[in-house]
């Protein structure tokens, strides 16, 4: 792509933010509510100071303590649910068994789950699991509690699945045979074609659970005992009225979603490199 | 009756399937062939006669309902190291490079990186493709040029049996006469057994040492084609031969009817 080219392409991407730039600061100019565009990029330029105003870790350390629990969900939803979206569809007993399931499950809101979480995790944590009353010490550790990662699992599982499940079941049965008819074994089979034919399935999946996962952090971050996180940040931010974390948060929440987005993209290319060739 | 020299003999073999559109499809219904050790034999039969799942069934990678399959005196349980198929066009993996889909067999059989890459680039220059193609990916090639990959792919692991599903269709006329002196220059330095199916009477006429003729999942006619190698199209002999099976075939109620449909 030429140099004026990806030029015009990123002047073309800053006219939105810009534009709600100069509405912004119109608004706060005229609200008393609506925090002024000064008043949070201090926020953001000081990443590492406490609210003073708040009851709630940095901004920094907060948007840090977010990006584990994503990472932690995440990853587990991603090594449960490829494995199960392959036999999903790959064997149509599995599918029977477990479609009506997922098909169930998947138009439940990930925050419905919530309440379910507390009841079978309770407060716990990693830290709570290993050194009990004295968990509280280990700080960060201690806030990874056990049922923010199952709601945020719950949210990514289920577009994994399904999306891996398309991609597996949509094998075509030259490709199979291309390597059976040399005696190719089931692990063969899987690792030869299966998955790099789902590949770019998988990816999509990947990408749509990355998206909820982080989506549902905020809402999973109102937890009873959270004490951290921009989820909490957010809402502490306005019981106690200081709408310039509210909004440094929300700003921190897209830019870490972008670069997130932009990492899946990148990986995305590099797996389904021969497909988009294929269609160009 | 197994004959030493016969080395795939199917036997009153029967393969029906079962399909949502069409009920139940006989595929291949008391089927009787031998194609002889270091022959090239080609099965000739309009498209949905049964061909494909016939080289499915020799290559193990399906099972008979009924009657038996052998291949050099044993019986077919399921692939074979020392056969290759080559489809249609689909069956390179577009995820894979030439090259990977040249050494796919020899993979799977666990073969090393640097030997499967020696064997792939000896491979690329025998069906007369540039080294540096190895590292192309399959939709970056002509038709032409895939078919060759496909070949190459086939012949990778040294097979003595090389099973062909219409490998050379949808190509145009001067590459598939190119891609049919290619193959023959293959079979008659290594003289592997080889089936090819095909639809076209003049290429298996072509290519042929012997045409069997399919039609409704069963064999209706033989022909031994003697004429001496290499062919020439436009010779009196072959276009006599061509003629000839041409004619014994339109005398035949059963291909006739095959054709009506």
């Amino acid at each position: 792509m030429s140099v004026s080219r990806q030029a015009s392409r990123i002047a073309l991407g800053l006219v939105i933010p810009c534009a709600v730039l100069v509405v912004w600061h119109f608004a706060s100019r005229h609200s008393a509510v609506v925090p002024s565009v000064a008043s949070v990029v201090n926020v953001l330029i000081h990443p590492w100071q406490s609210p003073p105003t708040l009851d709630s870790t940095s901004l920094a350390s907060g948007a840090l303590i977010s990006v584990l629990r994503v990472a932690c969900g995440f990853t587990l939803a991603a090594i449960t649910a490829v494995p199960i979206g392959l036999i999903v569809g790959r064997n149509r007993t599995a599918r029977d068994i477990l479609n009506p399931v997922i098909a169930a499950a998947m138009v439940i809101s990930p925050i419905a789950w919530i309440p379910v979480a507390i009841i079978v995790f309770g407060l716990s944590s990693p830290a709570s699991s290993m050194y009990g009353d004295e968990a509280w010490r280990y700080g960060m550790f201690d806030q990874l509690r056990y049922a923010i990662i199952a709601v945020i699992w719950m949210g990514a599982f289920f577009p994994i699945v399904l999306d891996t499940a398309a991609g597996a079941s949509s094998v075509r049965e030259a490709h199979l045979e291309a390597v059976q008819v040399y005696g190719a074994t089931r692990m063969q089979r899987l690792r030869f074609v299966i998955l790099p034919a789902a590949a770019p399935a998988i990816v999509t999946g990947l990408r749509v659970g990355g998206g909820i996962a982080w989506r549902v952090i905020i809402a999973a971050e109102i937890f009873p005992g959270t004490r951290s996180g921009l989820g909490y940040m957010i809402t502490t931010a306005h019981d106690q009225a200081a709408y310039e974390y509210a909004f440094a948060s929300i700003i921190v929440i897209g830019a870490i979603g972008l670069v997130l987005d932009g990492l899946l993209r990148l990986a995305a290319h590099r797996v389904t490199r021969w497909q988009v060739k294929e269609r160009s | 009756m197994n004959d030493q020299n016969d080395m795939i003999r199917f036997e009153q073999v029967d393969r029906h399937f079962h399909t949502e559109a069409r009920g139940e499809v006989r595929a291949l219904r008391r089927f009787d062939m031998t194609a002889k050790r270091g022959n090239l034999t080609c099965v000739l039969g309009p498209s949905g006669c049964g061909k494909t799942t016939l080289l499915r069934l020799a290559a193990g990678l399906d099972k008979p309902d009924g009657g038996r399959v052998f291949l050099n005196g044993q019986a077919v349980n399921g692939p074979a190291k020392n056969i290759s198929l080559m489809s249609q066009e689909g069956s390179l993996l577009p995820w894979r490079s030439v090259r990977g889909n040249i050494a796919l067999g020899l993979q799977v059989q666990g073969v090393g990186r640097a030997a499967r890459r020696k064997r792939a680039e000896a491979l690329l220059q025998r069906v007369h493709l540039p080294t540096n193609v190895g590292r192309s990916y399959p939709h970056e090639l002509s038709g032409g040029m895939r078919r060759r990959v496909a070949l190459a792919r086939a012949l990778c692991t040294n097979p003595s049996v090389l099973l062909m599903d219409e490998p050379f269709a949808g190509v145009d006329e001067p590459t598939r006469h190119q891609l049919q002196n290619e193959l023959l220059n293959v079979w008659s330095a290594d003289k592997q057994t080889i089936l090819f199916v095909t639809h076209s009477l003049e290429e298996a006429v072509y290519l042929a040492d012997r045409v069997i003729v399919m039609t409704f999942a069963r064999a209706v006619a033989q022909f031994e084609i003697d004429l001496p190698r290499p062919r020439n199209r436009l010779s009196e002999p072959f276009v006599k031969q061509l003629v000839a099976v041409r004619e014994a075939l339109e005398a035949s109620s059963e291909y006739n009817q095959t054709i009506k449909h």
